[in-house]
């Protein structure tokens, strides 16, 4: 959901209109870009990759090492934004009883949760803290918050704006998992992010 | 002639019957004392004769049968049941001593009961059965609508006429009922006699509702509720239904506990960066920071002298059970068993601190003797939570898994037998014990 | 912004695929689209999401039992005492009967006496009279014989007197005879006895000797034996009093050990909690009476003490009756716990 006031929306269509104006048709592949955002919101050129290529196809006086470097960073860049797509797909994160570290293998998703908000400062989040059901519901409580806050840290150390989160604790009012023993409960031990 | 130095005959006598007698006193004492430092570490058996009815009785349990059950779920009575008893007295004439002996009954309660224009009477005694006298003899009216508090009424008697602790079986306990529907959850915060019987609900929620909170004088309750989309701490008045929200600051608005007073009451709040105690002014909302640590605070709980507090802290690695004896003083802890003890509840007396004790993976209630700081697991049970003290100290009820759902279970407050609460649809969790009012 | 290298390759293209035909309609769309979505006021911060959370308010206020309290008193006890208050009333009743019916006794008999007086008095009084009379008629007839006596003795007298005088000489000329004799013979006598005497001191001095000798050895022997049997007696004593001790130990244990299992201490006991008891047996083991010599303060501790004293149908008591009189007759119980956590 995008909030903009009027007023950025007048200065960003500005902006759009001169960039527009200074870029040649052959940069097709910047139209393609540009067009993934919703209708009606404004589309920057501040892209993930960053590496637009011209000129690549005629050939003009380019040498044909040069071209395959280019082609090479383009496939690089693809891949790394296709990757950051994925991870970005995992939105929970799991915890070890009665701790609240964040574990190695959620740190590169985070990273990447970051820099997507980072790229987006429109984009907020909201970060639901949980615990599973042993131990104590007040005590719990305060274990999911220090949870979700060490994933909302996490997030703002590595760019992503502190307005942009919100946190929450549910603490062992809402498992994902009905049932008891280890297998549930190390699935209710978890960080939700519900981007909105 | 012969000599003789030493003295003649009858002072040589007496001197060695002075000798003998000196070492032998003792042995011939004549009285013996025997000292008995401990008893039987069982329930009283008690006889709860069913009480002869004359007049329309109301529906429902039968007056002996509810005493026989509050008795029985004190942990401290062990109540014969009535198809044991070889005879059926209703009153002292009938009561053959001989007979409740042959059983092995300590005590006796007989009664009857009549109802007339919409009034219950009852007449009832208590004979203690060794020494053959009586112990209570006395009537008691109610309406027959309020058939059930006139037996708590009468449990309360016998229980303080033998234990000489006022009975708790006419206060009131307040909890959470969750049932989980295809279309989502219900959350639903109930009243209930100590039996768990007219169990009325106070509000219904979507959202979770936790640990409420009698006020002293128990005519309201505070409890969190997440209503809004998160959690913030509400004030209700019981006989009005009026609701204040007091506490909905960011973050943690949660573990209400009231003072003595009833003026204030103690809360974990995280707005100012992590989980901190503090004590609000119901008043005016005025807020008094009471710990300072990055450490998890909460769970507060006030001690029997109303000045100081237990909380569950975990800045030594896990939770543990601290004490802060006031406002000013530093927290010391109090549990040293195990990787994980929380949620603190003190008794009137001083003299234990009660809380869940994890050991060997389960989650047990255990307290500790603040004077020794011995520790002693009370429950078999495995996944307990909340516990809290009858007002009269003797009696803990507490949260555990049965069956897949969460159930109310009631025991002797030095552990023993456990009495499990009718279950009801769901779970049942957050129980609470209202204090004694006249 | 980025900086590009431009191409300024010419190209034969199709008319639509025109750079700047192109480049117009992208503009085109563009400004189609922006203004299409544009909204010219700023948004509103959307509203909270509402969950509903429902009060449920009483249907009707709850009803405040009225509970009064009457302690009744024992019927039982009550017809006890009216039954002791008649019976009382009719001893009573019967023991007047009974005073009075004595004093009408004690009447007649004192009537019955004075009549009987009365006669005798007469009786005496008639007895005396005849007595008076007879007693004068001796007295007269005692003077007459007295002085007829009188006068024969004097007769008598003179005659004896003469006899006398002539026995008299007759008895000196005799006497004065004998003695000279007897006084020859009182030498002789007195000279014998003194050599007996003499031999006889001499004898009586040995004996005392010997038998002087003899009381001490005896003496000596006698305290031998005393003290000998004083010791075993002692000895026997202190056996046996360790005997009974022991077996009185016993008792005593197993006495504490059903006390033990009778107690239910009320919950609320401490260990400064104590009660003493004192227990009177019968020599069955059964028991006679309990009576409470110190309580606790506490009258459910006290109570409970003196319930578990009296559920015990059977004291296990000796049967030897001595040990039974000095151990288990009466002995007092205190019940203090220990270790109350």
């Amino acid at each position: 959901m995008m909030k903009f006031t009027a007023s950025q929306k007048a200065l960003a269509l500005i902006f759009s209109f001169g960039l527009v104006a200074g870029c040649s048709s052959t940069g097709d592949t910047m139209g393609e870009d540009g067009m993934e955002s919703a209708p009606g919101s404004e589309s920057t050129s501040g892209q993930e990759s960053g590496s637009t290529v011209f000129g690549g196809e005629d050939g003009s006086g380019v040498s044909s090492s040069e071209m395959t470097e280019q082609q090479r960073q383009e496939a690089e860049a693809r891949a790394e934004r296709a990757q950051a797509e994925a991870m970005r797909e995992i939105t929970t994160f799991y915890f070890d009883f009665d701790t609240a570290e964040i574990k190695q293998e959620a740190r590169d998703v985070l990273v990447a949760h970051a820099r997507f908000l980072r790229a987006n400062p429109g984009q907020d989040v909201r970060i639901e803290g949980h615990a599973d059901e042993r131990g104590t519901k007040g005590y719990n409580l305060a274990l999911g918050e220090r949870r979700a806050n060490a994933v909302q840290s996490f997030l703002v150390v590595n760019g992503a704006a502190r307005g942009q989160t919100e946190t929450v604790s549910y603490g062992e009012e809402k498992p994902a998992v009905m049932s008891s023993g280890e297998s549930a409960w190390a699935q209710n031990r978890r960080v939700e992010l519900i981007f909105q | 002639m012969k000599n003789r130095s030493n003295p003649s005959g009858p002072r040589h006598a007496l001197l060695v019957v002075m000798m003998l007698s000196l070492f032998a006193a003792p042995v011939l004492g004549d009285e013996l004392l025997i000292r008995i430092t401990q008893g039987a570490d069982a329930a009283i058996p008690i006889s709860v004769v069913p009480f002869s009815e004359s007049g329309q009785m109301p529906q429902g349990d039968k007056i002996s049968r509810i005493v026989q059950s509050d008795l029985a779920m004190s942990g401290e009575f062990n109540p014969l049941a009535p198809e044991k008893m070889l005879s059926l007295p209703s009153e002292g004439s009938e009561v053959f001593f001989r007979d409740w002996r042959l059983l092995g009954q300590r005590y006796v309660l007989v009664g009857q009961v009549n109802s007339a224009g919409g009034t219950l009477q009852a007449q009832y005694e208590l004979y203690d059965v060794s020494q053959e006298k009586r112990l209570v003899g006395a009537t008691a009216s109610a309406p027959v609508s309020a058939s059930r508090s006139l037996a708590h009424h009468i449990s309360d008697r016998v229980y303080e006429a033998i234990t000489g602790v006022p009975g708790a079986f006419s206060t009131k306990l307040a909890y959470v009922t969750l049932e989980r529907r295809a279309d989502g959850s219900l959350y639903r915060l109930q009243v209930s006699d100590v039996d768990g019987k007219r169990a009325r609900v106070r509000l219904e929620s979507d959202e979770p509702i936790l640990s409420p909170a009698w006020s002293p004088d128990a005519k309201k309750l505070a409890y969190v509720s997440f209503e809004t989309g998160k959690p913030a701490i509400y004030v209700h008045e019981l006989s009005s239904g009026e609701r204040q929200r007091v506490a909905d600051f960011q973050g943690l608005n949660s573990a209400p506990a009231w003072s003595d007073d009833g003026r204030s009451l103690l809360m974990t709040l995280s707005k100012d960066g992590n989980a901190e105690i503090y004590r609000m002014s119901l008043a005016n909302g005025d807020l008094k920071r009471l710990t300072d640590h990055w450490s998890i605070d909460t769970e507060p709980a006030y001690d029997h002298t109303g000045e100081g507090f237990f909380f569950t802290s975990d800045r030594s690695g896990g939770p543990q059970v601290y004490h802060q004896a006031s406002d000013s003083a530093g927290p010391r802890r109090i549990t040293f068993g195990g990787r994980y003890n929380a949620a603190p509840r003190a008794d009137s007396s001083g003299d234990y601190v009660y809380y869940v004790h994890q050991r060997a993976g389960a989650f047990h209630i255990a307290r500790t003797h603040l004077e020794t700081g011995t520790e002693t697991v009370l429950t078999r049970t495995e996944s307990d939570e909340s516990p809290s003290i009858s007002p009269n100290g003797r009696m803990l009820i507490y949260a555990t898994e049965s069956g897949g759902n969460s159930v109310l279970t009631v025991i002797a407050v030095d552990g023993g037998a456990a009495y499990s609460l009718p279950a009801s649809r769901g779970d049942v969790r957050d129980p609470t014990w209202s204090p004694i009012v006249q | 912004m980025i900086g590009h290298e431009r191409d300024t390759g010419d190209k034969a293209q199709a008319p639509w695929k025109s750079p700047v035909a192109l480049s117009v309609f992208l503009h085109g769309l563009i400004l189609v689209v922006a203004l299409a979505g544009w909204s010219w006021t700023s948004p509103d911060n959307p509203p909270p999401p509402s969950i509903s959370a429902r009060l449920v308010t009483l249907a009707e206020p709850e009803p405040s039992p009225v509970v009064d309290t009457v302690d009744e008193p024992d019927r039982d006890q009550q017809r006890q005492k009216a039954q002791e208050e008649e019976q009382r009333r009719q001893e009573q009743e019967a023991e007047r009967r009974r005073q009075e019916e004595a004093r009408a006794e004690e009447a007649r008999q004192l009537q019955q006496q004075k009549e009987q007086e009365r006669k005798e008095q007469a009786e005496a009084e008639r007895e005396r009279e005849q007595q008076r009379i007879r007693e004068q008629q001796a007295a007269k007839e005692k003077a007459e014989a007295e002085a007829k006596e009188r006068a024969r003795q004097k007769a008598e007298a003179e005659r004896r007197e003469q006899e006398a005088a002539r026995q008299a000489a007759e008895e000196k000329r005799r006497a004065e005879e004998e003695q000279r004799r007897q006084e020859e013979a009182r030498k002789q006598r007195e000279e014998q006895e003194r050599l007996e005497a003499e031999r006889k001191r001499k004898e009586r001095e040995r004996q005392l000797r010997e038998s002087q000798l003899q009381a001490l050895a005896q003496e000596a022997a006698e305290q031998r034996e005393a003290e000998e049997r004083r010791h075993q007696e002692a000895a026997a004593a202190r056996a046996r009093q360790a005997q009974m001790l022991a077996e009185s130990e016993k008792y005593r244990a197993l006495i504490r050990d059903r006390l033990m299992k009778a107690w239910y201490p009320p919950a609320s006991a401490t260990s400064e909690m104590s009660t003493t008891l004192q227990i009177t047996l019968l020599p069955t083991g059964e028991l006679a009476s309990v009576t409470t010599v110190s309580g606790s303060g506490n009258t459910a501790f006290d109570n409970s003490a003196i319930s578990a004293a009296s559920s015990v149908g059977r004291y296990p008591v000796p049967e030897d009756q001595q040990l039974f009189e000095q151990y288990f007759r009466r002995f007092p119980i205190e019940f203090n716990p220990e270790n109350m956590q």
